[in-house]
């Protein structure tokens, strides 16, 4: 019981607590809680069923009884006034049991609701609402003094400027943070990395020409740089170092085993590959790229074999064969896309790097692509290019090509190339490919894909070059992947002596 | 009386009887007399919902909700006599009386209430409370909620069968569909649309991070059927009604946001934001038909005139594809920096309303020409909207 100063105001209860027969209730205790400051005081009963607070603090009080945990008496408003004695005799029976628990039924219901709303607060309040501004792009007419009116009048202009206007809305701290970031995300040079490394192993079959039994590997890494200039504008920078032993350097077909060899222009040093602005006019339709760049990267882009990182690792299943630019330069490239699955593709290149001037080292590509869904199939792409290149003094070298990507169902699609090219006025180097790839179905993981190819290499030398390769390319994470590739291949050089090769290869690639 | 009499007279008391329930409506402050003439705006920021006339283009009227309510979604009842939505800041369920255009009552709900959906009978108002993992029901009888049904794992949608006994709810934190007593208002079963893939251990970021998993199960014309898009799985879950069971699981797209279903029922398409491109499934096979390019941040996909519109939030296009070839068939152009919001299609499948956030406007498309009406001035941040009985009624 709390210390009582009897110089403070203060006033009396008493009584005596009986049971439902009219016995005294010895030991009971009685507890009084200030209804205003929920000082709470308790005094036990005697034999008698005599109970008394001698000093309570002026105020009104609730008066309870609780037996085992239950509430057997409770009642409200008690007035102690000062100076005075309330007597107040209880009597324990069903009826003040049963108007206790009613009471504090009420007493829980009302915790409850004054919780929920607390709750209701708290999360109302975690919410931004103070006003905020943004500025809008909005429509005016201009009169010839310079009067800008909202609406057209007679003499005015109609004009574009920019104006404040105050939003009321809540977010919620989350999300104005992401809104933040992602403002932030906007102005600020973006980094991707794309590293891998691929091991292969080179096993001769047949003939005697080349190295076996030898294993290579060959680590590349491309970071990638982007920056947003303007509206519908991008710069876009690739540096790509590499290091390592393709087999290539060994094996002498007449194309390359490792897709990733074609960038390995200097063993562990850093090469600007690509570097270039990208801007998109006429409502997106035409999207203009310009600088270093390699043109074919923009062409002939087969959905199923166009990607050394994530397909097929041999170049002859990656690229055709007869597009023939051997290295990136200065150049343009022009992207018509009609929306309407008809494409129109134009560029130039620098073709060599030597050269002193644009003209004499010209490459040209022109492509048109049409993406529809032909006889009840899933949609596929169809391509035809045609490309000159006149680095060869006095000679404007031709060739052209065709493409195509087809998805049979959804897991399943075929693709194919063919490609000639000029020599000697004549179209007699030829290049086919083929193959299937898988997605989506009979696959381990739901994003993993696999494929086989095949590609047949027929020059106007009598060389020729037969290659096959399947690839099962896991998906460990969006990050993440992991494939396994075994290429055939057999060449038949000028010099005649054919010879073959077996090579698995393992590929370990992370982008981000 | 001759028949020359008869019949002025009773034209007389045609005219008479039309004047006197003109004078009667307007007496009695009736602002909507057929509910399918309007257009319903949700205005997220001024916290209204506009009307505007689906004829003449004009606003009809706007109901203030209260400060601060940010409202959500906007739904007509099936009898067209209440209009409804949930305020998301505010926990509240708003009821608008569509004659008068009263807000005849607030009711709370759970926390942050965002989609909707009627019972057919219009007897039950479900409204998902994504934050409170809830579904609070509304007896459309005595306007009072008389039940939430706690559960779920952040309910974006709720479809009801055709007959009213069950829903589906779409669980955007998790993989699996809520099946609804609609009798009881009681959580009857979880649908799993698909497992997680073996390797989500080793990108525990991607799998323990945001969670995206299904937003609706939209369902086939006759209600056998429901088709549920897990964003995280790049899955379509095909969920046969009778059963309550997946029957078939169809790999789309990276990130399908959801899917919208043609209005013949033959197609239906996702929405795949992660490598944007739109995955349509032919409901006859269950399988994917064609994978097209399409853009970024789509938001919702329309269907009118034989082609689909797909609304590319933050590129400013609506792009177009033919129905019958499966053909992309050009792009929309509405708007430079600017924000697309959600469509409704009206009910002769001719023109889509979409609500254009940045300029405060709707963007009124004719399906046939492409060409776009612009209605300025419908409210502040205009966030989708309505019109009843429309087969694309939806939000983000």
């Amino acid at each position: 019981m709390p210390q009582m100063n009897m110089a403070d105001h203060r006033g009396a209860v008493q009584g005596r607590v009986t049971n439902a027969s009219g016995a005294p209730a010895a030991e009971a205790t009685v507890t009084a809680v200030n209804d205003e400051n929920g000082a709470q005081f308790t005094s036990a009963t005697d034999q008698q069923g005599a109970y008394s607070f001698g000093a309570l603090p002026v105020g009104k009080y609730t008066i309870s009884i609780v037996n085992a945990g239950v509430t057997t008496f409770r009642r409200r408003g008690v007035n102690v006034g000062e100076n005075a004695s309330e007597t107040l005799d209880i009597r324990l029976d069903a009826s003040t049991a049963a108007e206790a628990a009613e009471a504090d039924r009420q007493d829980l219901l009302q915790k409850i609701a004054t919780l929920e709303q607390r709750i209701s607060d708290l999360e109302s309040s975690t919410v931004l609402s103070d006003p905020e501004t943004r500025v809008r792009r909005v429509e005016v007419y201009v009169d010839a003094q310079g009067g800008e009116h909202t609406e057209p009048i007679p003499g005015v202009e109609p004009t574009v400027t920019y104006e404040r206007e105050r939003v009321y809305r809540r977010q919620t701290i989350n999300e104005k943070i992401e809104e933040a970031l992602a403002a932030a995300d906007e102005q600020s040079v973006s980094l991707g990395i794309d590293a891998a490394t691929v091991t292969q192993g080179a096993r001769r079959t047949r003939g005697r020409l080349g190295e076996t039994g030898n294993a290579y590997a060959l680590a590349s890494a491309d970071l990638f740089f982007t920056a947003k200039l303007a509206q519908y504008t991008v710069f876009f920078a690739d540096v790509v170092a590499l290091s390592g032993s393709p087999p290539d350097a060994e094996v002498p077909t007449l194309s390359l085993l490792n897709g990733y060899t074609a960038r390995l222009e200097t063993q562990n040093a850093l090469n600007l590959r690509e570097v270039w602005l990208r801007t998109e006019l006429f409502g997106q339709r035409l999207a203009l790229t310009a600088g270093r760049l390699d043109l074919t990267n923009y062409f002939d882009a087969n959905a199923f074999a166009n990607d050394e990182s994530t397909q097929f690792l041999s170049d002859a299943l990656v690229n055709n064969q007869m597009l023939g630019l051997g290295s990136n330069g200065t150049g343009v490239a022009a992207e018509f896309d009609a929306k309407t699955g008809l494409r129109f593709k134009f560029g130039f290149q620098q073709s060599n790097s030597d050269a002193t001037n644009l003209s004499d080292s010209m490459y040209t590509l022109s492509e048109v692509g049409y993406t529809f869904t032909p006889f009840a199939l899933p949609e596929g792409t169809y391509r035809v290019w045609f490309r000159t290149d006149n680095t060869e003094p006095g000679e404007v070298q031709r060739g052209a090509g065709l493409s195509f990507d087809q998805k049979i169902t959804n897991s399943v699609g075929l693709f194919g190339r063919y490609g000639t090219q000029e020599l000697d006025s004549r179209f007699d180097d030829k290049y086919y490919s083929a193959g299937v790839g898988f997605q989506n179905g009979l696959i381990f993981f739901p994003q993993d894909s696999w494929g086989i190819g095949w590609a047949h290499l027929d020059l106007a030398s009598g060389e020729k070059e037969h290659l096959t390769e399947g690839y099962y390319n896991f998906q460990l994470t969006d990050r993440l992947r992991l494939s396994f590739n075994l290429t055939y291949v057999l060449d038949e050089p000028e010099a005649g002596g054919k010879f073959g090769y077996v090579l698995p290869g393992v590929r370990f690639q992370a982008s981000f | 009386m001759s028949n020359r009499r008869r019949v002025i007279a009773g034209l007389v008391f045609i005219v008479a009887g039309v004047a006197a329930v003109a004078a009667g409506l307007q007496a009695q402050g009736v602002k909507i007399a057929d509910p399918t003439s309007v257009v319903m705006i949700v205005n997220r920021d001024s916290n209204d919902i506009g009307f505007m006339d689906i004829k003449s283009h004009k606003m009809i009227g706007r109901v203030f909700l209260g400060n601060n309510v940010n409202p959500h979604m906007v739904m007509m009842s099936p009898d067209g006599r209440y209009v409804v939505t949930g305020g998301t800041r505010a926990n509240k369920a708003y009821i608008i009386d569509t004659r008068t255009l009263q807000l005849v009552k607030v009711i709370p709900t759970d926390i942050a209430p965002e989609h909707l959906s009627f019972s057919p009978d219009s007897r039950w108002y479900y409204q998902g409370n994504p934050d409170g993992d809830s579904i609070s029901v509304i007896d459309m009888q005595s306007l009072s909620k008389i039940k939430t049904i706690p559960g779920f794992a952040e309910p974006l949608n709720v479809t009801f069968l055709p007959d009213g006994s069950k829903a589906y709810i779409g669980n955007y934190g998790a993989h699996w569909v809520g099946v609804v007593d609609v009798r009881r208002h009681e959580l009857l079963k979880k649908i799993q649309i698909a497992p997680v893939p073996g390797t989500a251990k080793l990108d525990p970021d991607k799998y323990l991070g945001e969670i995206k998993g299904v937003n609706i199960a939209a369902p086939s014309l006759d209600g056998r059927y429901l088709y549920a898009a897990d964003s995280d799985l790049a899955v379509v879950g095909v969920i046969d009604t009778r059963t309550d069971s997946v029957i078939k699981t169809i790999r789309v797209g990276r990130d399908p946001w959801r899917i919208y279903m043609s209005h013949d029922g033959r197609y239906g398409i996702t929405a795949n934001n992660g490598d944007e491109t739109i995955s349509i499934i032919d409901t006859r096979s269950n399988t994917v038909a064609a994978t097209l390019e399409a853009g970024p941040d789509m938001t919702g996909i329309n269907f009118a005139g034989g082609k689909a519109f797909v609304i590319s939030s933050t590129s400013g296009f609506v792009y177009v594809y033919d129905m019958q070839s499966l053909k992309p068939a050009g792009r929309i152009k509405v708007g430079t920096n600017v924000q697309l919001e959600t469509a409704t299609t009206d009910v002769a499948d001719e023109k889509i309303y979409l609500a254009e956030s940045t300029n405060h406007e709707i963007v009124i498309i004719d399906a046939r020409t492409h060409a776009i009406e612009r209605v300025g001035n419908v409210g502040l941040f205009p966030w989708g909207t309505h019109i009843m009985a429309s087969k694309d009624n939806y939000c983000h």
